[in-house]
C-alpha cells in the first residue's frame, strides 16, 4: 500500500450530518413471544463527530445503525438525520459501509464505487470522475480496474468506503467494517479511516465488537447492553488526535477500555 | 480452469490414442470388423451420411424438436423456479416434492407420452420438455438462493428500485448458475428427445440410429453416434465458453 500523506484532502463540506435518536424502541414479534431488541434509546450525535457503538452480540447496536440508515423501521420513537426523519434509505444523506462481503464481485472496483451513482442515472463521465476521486481518497488510485477477488481484504473495505463516500453524504454509517480483517490490517485501516474522516469532515457512526478499536477511533463511545438493548454508558474520548499506536499502552486509553469492559462483562 | 499447454497436449494425445486403438483393433481383426468398423471407415461413412438429404432432414427434425422443447422448458422452468425460490412458503412445500420428481427416471413415462400424444412431433417435444423441466426448476431455485442478502441490502441502502435490483443484483448474481443450468438442461433435453425418437418415431436422427442398429449397419450406426456426440459436445462447449466469460469473478 502506498503512503497516503500526499493525497489532497477533499474540502470538508458544510457542517451537516447531525443525528438525533429519541426514545427509540424496537420489538421483534415472534410466535411465542415479543423480543425487545431496543428499549428507550436516546442519542445526540453532533455533526462531524466520530461515534462508536459497542456492546455484546444482541445489544441492538447493528439494529440501531440500520435504523439510522433507513433500512429498518423502529417500533417506537423518532430518528432524524440531518434534521429530517429517515423512513427509507437516502443516499444523499447517508452512506453505508458493510462487512467484507458487500462488494459486487462481478463489478470492478470503480464500477462498485460508481454503483450508487449509476442507480441515479448519473452520466458515465461524471460517474467515472467521482469514482476516481473517491478511490484516490481511500488510497486506491490505479486499482479501479481490479475485481474484488483480486484485492486484499483491506483493499476491499477501502473500496466499500469509497462507495459510501462517492455521493458525498454528510453521514457515514459503518457496520463492523473491519471485523473480517486480520489484526495488522485492522489497525492500518483504522488509521486510514481516521485520515479519511479528518479529510472529509463526515459524521461517522461505527459499530464494532472491539473495545480497542472503539477507543482508538472514537470521539465518543456508546456502550450498549442486551436484553433489552439499552445504552448503559457514554464515554467522551479526549485523547489527542492524530491517534497513535503508542496511545494504546497509555493509562488514559487503558482506563477507558476498562470502563467499557466492566459494562460488557456485567451484561455478558 | 486454466489448462497448461502440456495438459492440453495430453488431452489431444488421449483422443488420438483412442481413435488409433479403435482403428488398430478393427484393422488387425482383434475385434470382428463387422462389429467394429474401423475409425477411418466410420468417419468416411459420416462424411457420406452428411451429404445425404434424408440424414440432413432427420437432423433438422431432431434439432427442431430439441429447440422447441428447450424453448418451452427453460423459460417455464425458470419462472416456476423463481416463484418457488422467492416465496418461503412455496419453497418449503415444493422443494422436497421436486427432489422426489427429479429422482424418478423419466424414461418410464415414455409409453404414456406415446399413448397421449401419439407418435410424432408432440410426443417427442413433450417428452423432451418433461425430461428437462425439473432440472431447470431446481437450478433456478439454486440460482435465486445464490443471491446474497448482503448485496440486496447494499442495493436497498443506495435506493435501488425493484427493476434496478432485478437487473443489477439478481441477474448478474444468478447468471453463472443459470448458464450452467442451461448447459445441463440441454444434456437432459437432448437425451429425452433422442430416446423418444429411438423408442417410437418415423423420423429424426435418433430414429435413424435405432434403425441402423436393427439392420446391423454398423458403419452408419457408429457414424451416427459420432455425429450426435459431436453436436452435443459443441453445444456444451459453447455455453461453457460463455460461462467462463461471464463468471470470471467467481472464485
Amino acid at each position: 500500500m502506498q503512503p497516503l500523506a500526499n493525497v489532497t484532502p477533499l474540502k470538508p463540506p458544510p457542517r451537516a450530518g447531525a443525528i438525533e435518536v429519541r426514545n427509540v424502541g424496537q420489538v421483534f414479534r415472534t410466535k411465542s413471544q415479543d423480543v425487545v431488541a431496543l428499549e428507550d434509546v436516546s442519542l445526540d450525535i453532533k455533526p462531524g463527530r466520530f461515534v462508536v457503538l459497542v456492546g455484546p452480540s444482541g445489544c441492538g447496536k447493528s439494529t440501531l445503525l440500520m435504523m439510522m440508515a433507513g433500512l429498518r423501521a423502529q417500533t417506537s420513537g423518532t430518528i432524524t438525520v440531518n434534521g429530517a426523519p429517515i423512513p427509507q434509505p437516502d443516499p444523499n444523506r447517508v452512506g453505508v459501509v458493510f462487512q467484507e462481503a458487500s462488494l459486487f464481485p462481478w463489478l470492478t472496483a470503480e464500477d462498485n464505487v460508481e454503483f450508487p451513482l449509476a442507480l441515479r442515472g448519473v452520466a458515465k463521465a461524471e460517474r467515472r470522475a467521482k469514482a476516481q476521486d473517491a478511490l484516490k481518497l481511500v488510497g486506491l488510485e490505479g486499482f479501479g480496474k481490479r475485481h474484488p477477488h483480486e484485492l486484499s481484504g483491506g483493499m476491499k473495505q477501502r473500496v466499500s468506503i469509497a462507495r459510501g463516500l462517492v455521493q458525498d453524504p454528510p453521514v457515514l454509517l459503518m457496520d463492523e467494517p473491519f471485523a473480517a480483517l486480520d489484526e495488522q490490517t485492522r489497525m492500518t485501516m483504522g488509521d486510514e479511516l481516521l485520515r479519511i474522516w479528518a479529510a472529509t469532515g463526515k459524521t461517522v457512526v461505527f459499530v464494532t465488537h472491539s473495545l480497542t478499536e472503539a477507543v482508538y477511533l472514537a470521539d465518543e463511545v456508546i456502550v450498549m447492553s442486551p436484553r433489552p438493548g439499552r445504552i448503559v454508558d457514554q464515554l467522551q474520548v479526549n485523547l489527542p488526535r492524530p491517534r497513535t499506536y503508542e496511545m494504546l499502552s497509555g493509562d488514559a486509553f487503558g482506563a477507558l477500555r476498562d470502563r467499557i469492559w466492566r459494562h460488557i462483562r456485567k451484561s455478558a | 480452469m486454466q489448462a497448461t499447454l502440456t495438459i492440453k497436449l495430453a488431452r489431444v494425445a488421449i483422443v488420438i490414442a483412442i481413435f488409433a486403438l479403435w482403428e488398430m483393433l478393427s484393422r488387425t481383426g482383434l475385434v470382428n470388423p463387422r462389429l467394429l468398423p474401423s475409425a477411418s471407415d466410420t468417419l468416411m461413412t459420416l462424411g457420406d451420411l452428411l451429404q445425404r438429404s434424408s440424414v440432413r432432414t432427420d437432423l433438422l427434425v431432431t434439432a427442431t424438436e430439441v429447440l422447441t422443447a428447450f424453448a418451452i422448458a427453460v423459460p417455464m422452468g425458470a419462472l416456476i423456479g423463481f416463484l418457488i425460490a422467492e416465496n418461503r412458503y412455496f419453497a418449503d412445500v415444493a422443494k422436497p416434492l421436486l427432489f422426489f420428481a427429479f429422482s424418478i427416471p423419466k424414461s418410464i413415462f415414455l409409453p404414456m407420452f406415446i399413448l397421449v400424444f401419439g407418435v410424432g412431433f408432440a410426443q417427442k417435444v413433450g417428452f423432451g420438455f418433461f425430461s428437462t423441466i425439473f432440472i431447470v426448476i431446481m437450478s433456478t431455485t439454486t440460482a435465486v438462493e445464490s443471491v446474497k442478502v448482503e448485496h440486496l441490502t447494499v442495493a436497498r441502502s443506495y435506493g435501488a428500485t425493484r427493476a434496478q435490483t432485478a437487473f443489477r443484483v439478481y441477474l448478474p448474481s444468478m447468471l453463472p448458475v443459470l448458464l450452467e443450468a442451461l448447459r445441463i438442461s440441454m444434456i437432459f433435453n437432448l437425451t429425452g428427445v433422442i430416446l423418444a425418437e429411438m423408442y417410437a418415431s418415423r423420423d429424426g436422427i435418433g430414429h435413424q440410429i435405432a434403425t441402423w442398429g436393427e439392420n446391423f449397419q454398423m458403419k452408419q450406426l457408429l457414424a451416427g453416434v459420432v455425429m450426435v456426440a459431436a453436436i452435443a459436445m459443441t453445444f456444451n462447449e459453447l455455453i461453457r465458453w460463455v460461462e467462463t466469460r461471464c463468471s470470471h469473478w467467481r472464485t
